[in-house]
């Protein structure tokens, strides 16, 4: 085989020859270009049509070029700017709800020591995080609605009247936040459960001997330790503020509430699908990708300027 | 050993007895929202319009489910969903084992290129319109290829299991090269047998993925008897077509009828979930495990 992959190309580059030894990967890489090329990179290309007047009987091609007056649309609309401050506000919300509990719950976790007990807890608390959110949208809606919902069934058993948890701006937020929190919290621990197996026991000994109280060891301790991951998954979080799922905004919201449950996402599917207004939601998702990536970037440089690792 | 002393000690704090409690409670508020569905779904009709089910079932009535798996539907969405699920999780698992092997060996020139093509992916894409229209310009809208194909490799899949053909021995390539076997004799007969567990892990993963979807459905299929169990159960759950179906049966006092009726479809289709839980979760803790420790 060698011989006459020699004879073939003896007068060709050394680096084909290179590449005609791994010619049998190459082969396994056909499909995988194929399918990248064709389902990333086209719809890459079609991009274009964020600065073209998209015509669906001209197409890609053929549309007029319009320069950047899409944009200048998009920028002057007030749906625009309601979808990018709804993003932000549910993104942080949860956030500042989320992350702290996380760690709160991973650290009592972590202070168990029956293993069996340990175990089957940590297997309940996974168990949300495998369900979908249309399953979550509809246990959430049974639970939260106002007429017949079982929350309020038990609020008005006790003489409170109902609240309405999907109805009233504030109170959607909230059961955003809690139905997020309650699919996320559980599995987020994860990462935090192997950072703590890995502090060294020897530290807990040394400040026990010390005499430190176990609030002091959880503080002078174990934080410490942790803190490099706390900062990494903060600064991962915070960069993804303006990238929000679609489907918890798109099934737990509804007609009453679309004003702080409309986010980007949405709005994108809604404005291109629903509306066919191709050229606009396209301006969007690709406003929404630009910004994404400059606060990657960002927050990968403060990463690195305050000695953690970069998150790139 | 003193470790385990100063545990011993701890045990029976009143620290730890609140530990544990609070433990239990956040277990609970985990499993609550499940225990709510079966209750509703199994309950009579006066209990559930009278708003007396909280914790378990009050009046046990299977009706619910009787009704609801008598519909044609729901099992055409099942058979649509389970088909997806195992052509999805063999497509990507085919083109991400592919891609992972390929792009693990240190020499192959122009390795950095492709994968830098694939991991840019993860930062930049076409946005939802131009895959839209690029998924029906190859002909794919409205069938079920729609749902595996145009997002069959996961970046963060093909991360982890590159990673974990990397750390492979390369001895063992070597002697089977040294026999004279070609790269692809090297991944199905060397590589592939001993990554079984990685890849049951993606298969999981993947699998999980195309059970749980619907947006995708919700974008590319039209055809109601196309739809995917999670697309079905969004129509029933926030759409009219169960809402008109139930009172045309119930006449009045529809919308609790509806109530069990939709528990008992959510129950449903999250049981198969559910039976296949223990295994996932062992598989997956492994995965985010993997997945960590970064490519």
């Amino acid at each position: 085989m060698d011989k006459i992959v020699k004879i073939r190309h003896r007068g060709s580059s050394h680096t084909l020859k290179r590449m005609w030894r791994y010619k049998w990967l190459y082969i396994m890489l056909i499909p995988v270009i194929a399918y990248y090329v064709v389902f990333k990179y086209i719809p890459m290309y079609g991009i274009t049509i964020a600065f073209k007047d998209y015509n669906m009987f001209k197409g890609v091609f053929e549309s007029p070029w319009v320069g950047t007056d899409i944009f200048a649309k998009i920028f002057k609309s007030k749906n625009f700017w309601l979808s990018i401050r709804n993003t932000l506000t549910l993104n942080l919300t949860t956030l500042a709800v989320e992350f702290p509990l996380t760690i709160i719950v991973a650290l009592m976790l972590n202070e168990i020591r029956k293993l069996r007990f340990k175990k089957i807890t940590q297997s309940i608390l996974y168990l949300p995080h495998f369900v979908s959110w249309v399953v979550v949208a509809g246990i959430a809606t049974n639970l939260f609605t106002m007429q017949g919902g079982t929350i309020n069934n038990i609020l008005n058993g006790f003489g409170i009247s109902s609240i309405p948890f999907l109805s009233d701006n504030n109170w959607w937020v909230f059961t955003y936040v809690i139905c997020n929190v309650w699919k996320n919290i559980g599995w987020g621990t994860i990462i935090y459960l192997a950072a703590l197996t890995s502090v060294d026991e020897s530290l807990y000994e040394a400040a026990y001997l010390d005499g430190a109280s176990k609030f002091q060891r959880l503080v002078y301790v174990t934080l410490p330790c942790i803190k490099p991951v706390i900062v990494t998954m903060l600064i991962l979080s915070l960069s993804r503020m303006m990238s929000i799922g679609l489907d918890a905004p798109l099934l737990l919201g509804n007609k009453k509430v679309i004003g702080v449950s409309e986010v980007i996402s949405t709005y994108v599917y809604r404005l291109g699908i629903e509306s066919a207004k191709y050229s606009e939601s396209t301006a969007i998702g690709l406003f929404q990708s630009v910004t994404n990536i400059i606060i990657l970037f960002v927050a990968d440089r403060f990463a690195k300027l305050i000695g953690e690792d970069g998150i790139l | 050993m003193s470790v385990r002393r100063i545990r011993k000690k701890k045990k029976l704090t009143i620290g730890s007895v609140i530990l544990y409690l609070l433990i239990i409670l956040l277990a609970f508020i985990c499993l609550y929202p499940f225990l709510n569905v079966l209750s509703y779904s199994l309950s009579g009709y006066n209990a559930v319009l009278s708003g007396r089910v909280t914790f378990y079932p009050i009046d046990l009535d299977f009706g619910a489910y009787k009704e609801i798996l008598a519909r044609s539907q729901i099992w055409l969405s099942m058979r649509t969903t389970v088909l997806i699920t195992l052509m999805g999780t063999a497509t990507s698992l085919f083109l991400t084992t592919l891609a992972a092997y390929a792009l693990s060996r240190k020499d192959l020139p122009g390795k950095k290129f492709i994968s830098g093509m694939i991991l840019f992916t993860m930062y930049f894409s076409g946005g939802m319109i131009p895959t839209f229209m690029v998924v029906r310009g190859v002909g794919l809208y409205d069938t079920l290829g729609a749902l595996f194909i145009p997002q069959a490799i996961s970046v963060f899949n093909f991360i982890i299991m590159r990673t974990f053909f990397r750390e492979m021995p390369e001895s063992l390539e070597e002697a089977a090269k040294i026999d004279g076997a070609s790269d692809l004799q090297v991944l199905t007969r060397i590589i592939l047998p001993l990554s079984l567990a990685i890849i049951a892990t993606m298969g999981l993963f993947y699998a999980v993925g195309y059970w749980n979807s619907y947006f995708d459905a919700l974008l590319y299929i039209q055809n109601p008897d196309k739809f995917t169990l999670q697309l079905r159960l969004r129509s029933l759950l926030f759409g009219e077509e169960l809402n008109n179906s139930a009172a045309s049966l119930e006449g009045g006092g529809t919308q609790v009828m509806t109530q069990s009726l939709k528990m008992a479809t959510v129950a449903v289709s999250t049981i198969p979930i559910l039976i296949v839980y223990p295994w996932l979760q062992k598989y997956f803790v492994k995965g985010v495990m993997l997945g960590s420790i970064k490519g």
